[in-house]
């Protein structure tokens, strides 16, 4: 009896401990511009863009077991309908967002209808060739996109007179953002859908059988990873107000999968400690001069090894052990 | 467009077409023996270019001894990478994506190593028999590039008569395909294993040194030739030695034709699209299942 009624009190404890650290979180996340540099404040707006287009990739890897080298030509038609529609023919932000997210949508059904029945090696290999061709394409449409020399001049996003046009500011709009989707993804995982997605992930011929259609269904999901690497690429294009061929290579696709992957595709939180990681490292290994580089591959390369599932997978692990650990004592 | 220049375009075609399918051949024969995709396979040809030139402008070696220390300096990489990562991956279970990630992100560090100490510049070796030229009937090729096709055809019937005739050859296949079964007729699957890296890596080495007389060597070259490799060698049927030539010759010729009629900046976005579609449409590659198990 006295253990039942101990893991009772602990469980009571948990959600309350659970939000008093969404609270401490909350509010240091209200209060760190106003503390940190305007450089440390433009690297957390970039970690925010890249966990809105770092969730696309994380939750087609870690619920349908998508490996997609896709995103940064999502990121790329993002961004270049919103430097096109705002510079070039003058229309509202919200427009080029729009026009942004139709694009990829179409071209994520038109690519994805073909290469999703490929599956391992060939689907990553097939989305890594994809990457390879929307590079080329944004240089050699140069009438559209500006070839090497970009598009320069996008506004910043203004609501009533009121332009968010320094990191600050925008910080403030990213941020909300990035957490309603990851919210709402966290409750497509528990849906029905989400179901769905995880038992034909683990098991496709049971799903196939117990009625999940799976070829829309990994379409589906994968326009929802495109449109969302979309957006992220309107936001960024907003945000930094120059866009050239040169931020949507085959390094950055590289990039949004390592995220998923460091921050363990099978967490949702997991994708803002992997873009936290891979915006703070890079930046924290520059001082050591141009080995840079090499460094973060290291890293990269234990991070593979030792936490196959990630930062997310190694916490949730961490916290089993902990609550095992509190009903055992 | 005359009739020489599309032989021009043809015979380019086919000395690329060699390459990839070198480099081809590398990730058969890692997949073959570990069942893993090795996407750094370029990077095996980046480091072996990279040490044949070094080795000839610094140290002035002779050419073929350059070129034989760059082919073995890949196969050295291989052996290395396998015993330090690739092992250590294996025994904590990975899973498909692990291996390519892990891979990936070696050729991320091995292209970064270079650019740290060798800088941007291009660098171009000189070929076999200098800058000389056959012609052939009105189109000229370089001799260096007859070499190439000659050696890249050598490896392929080497690699053949390696898995089908020689003792260790054999113990490598059986080790890939019945791991425990292998491991109870008393063959090191381990050692096998890493032999296996080290056969794919001086291979992809040996490809190194070939193209750089043809092309520029540079830090970013690896991703590319590994992709383009890995169209020639699933067009192919990925573990047929023999397809993967066909599928690289296939490859490069289409591809510059297409350099020919479309454009030079489309020329990867064709290779790209035809990798997709052969995935798609003949994922055992040309010569099909009947020929994909054999040699």
């Amino acid at each position: 009896m006295p253990v039942i009624a101990r893991v009772h009190e602990a469980n009571a404890r948990l959600p309350l401990l659970k939000w008093a650290g969404a609270l401490l979180v909350v509010a240091l996340w209200a209060v760190l511009p106003a503390l940190a540099s305007r450089s440390v404040t433009d690297m957390l707006v970039f970690t925010a863009l890249y966990s809105i287009a770092g969730l696309g990739v994380s939750f087609l890897l870690g619920q349908c077991g998508i490996v997609s080298l896709a995103q940064s030509v999502f990121y790329g038609v993002g961004a270049y309908s919103t430097a096109y529609c705002c510079v070039q023919l003058g229309w509202p932000s919200a427009a080029g967002l729009l026009v942004g997210i139709g694009i990829s949508a179409v071209v994520a059904v038109a690519v994805g209808w073909p290469i999703l029945r490929l599956s391992g090696y060939f689907l990553a290999l097939a989305t890594l060739a994809l990457a390879i061709i929307g590079h080329v394409l944004f240089l050699e449409w140069d009438w559209l996109t500006g070839g090497t020399l970009g598009i320069g001049g996008i506004p910043p996003l203004s609501f009533m007179d009121y332009q968010l046009n320094s990191p600050q500011r925008f910080y403030y709009l990213v941020w909300p953002i990035a957490a309603a989707l990851l919210w709402f993804h966290a409750n497509l995982l528990r849906s029905r859908n989400g179901l769905a997605m995880r038992a034909m992930r683990d098991a496709p011929a049971a799903a196939a059988v117990l009625g999940v259609n799976i070829r829309i269904l990994k379409v589906r999901m994968f326009v929802l990873s495109a449109v969302l690497g979309s957006l992220a690429g309107s936001l960024f294009a907003h945000y930094v107000s120059f866009v050239s061929v040169d931020s949507f290579g085959v390094d950055r696709a590289i990039n949004f999968l390592l995220l998923a992957v460091l921050g363990g595709a099978k967490t949702i939180v997991g994708t803002v400690l992997g873009a936290l990681f891979i915006t703070i490292v890079p930046n924290a290994l520059s001082r050591f001069g141009d080995i840079h580089a090499v460094l973060f591959a290291a890293c990269l390369i234990a991070a593979v090894i030792f936490l196959p599932d990630g930062f997310g997978g190694a916490i949730a692990r961490l916290t089993a052990r902990m609550r095992a650990g509190d009903s055992r004592s | 467009m005359t009739g020489t220049l599309i032989l021009q375009s043809a015979l380019a075609g086919i000395t690329n077409g060699f390459v990839y399918a070198l480099i081809g051949l590398g990730l058969a024969v890692v997949f073959r023996g570990t069942r893993i995709i090795n996407a750094m396979q370029g990077e095996f040809a980046l480091i072996g270019g990279m040490v044949a030139y070094v080795l000839l402008n610094r140290f002035g070696l002779p050419l073929s001894l350059a070129f034989l220390c760059g082919a073995l300096a890949g196969g050295a990489l291989g052996w290395l990478i396998e015993l330090t990562l690739v092992r250590p991956t294996r025994k904590r279970g990975a899973s498909e994506e692990g291996y390519l990630l892990l891979t990936l992100g070696i050729a991320f560090a091995i292209s970064a190593g270079v650019l740290y100490f060798f800088g941007r510049d291009a660098r171009i070796l000189p070929g076999i028999g200098g800058e000389g030229s056959q012609i052939l009937f009105d189109a000229a090729i370089r001799t260096h590039a007859i070499w190439l096709i000659v050696i890249s055809g050598a490896v392929m019937l080497a690699l053949r008569f390696f898995y089908t005739g020689t003792l260790i050859g054999l113990s490598m296949m059986a080790a890939s395909i019945d791991e425990d079964g292998a491991a109870t007729t008393g063959i090191n699957v381990p050692r096998m294993r890493s032999l296996t890296f080290l056969l794919g890596g001086s291979v992809g080495g040996l490809a190194g040194v070939l193209v750089s007389p043809l092309i520029t060597i540079q830090y970013e070259m690896g991703l590319l030739l590994t992709l383009k490799g890995f169209a020639a060698a699933i067009l192919g049927g990925l573990t047929n030695p023999f397809g993967a030539v066909i599928g690289g010759l296939t490859l490069g010729i289409v591809e510059s034709l297409a350099v020919l009629t479309v454009s030079s900046g489309y020329k990867d976005v064709i290779a790209m699209t035809i990798l997709i579609v052969i995935m798609i449409v003949l994922p055992d590659g040309i010569l099909g299942r009947r020929l994909r198990r054999g040699g």
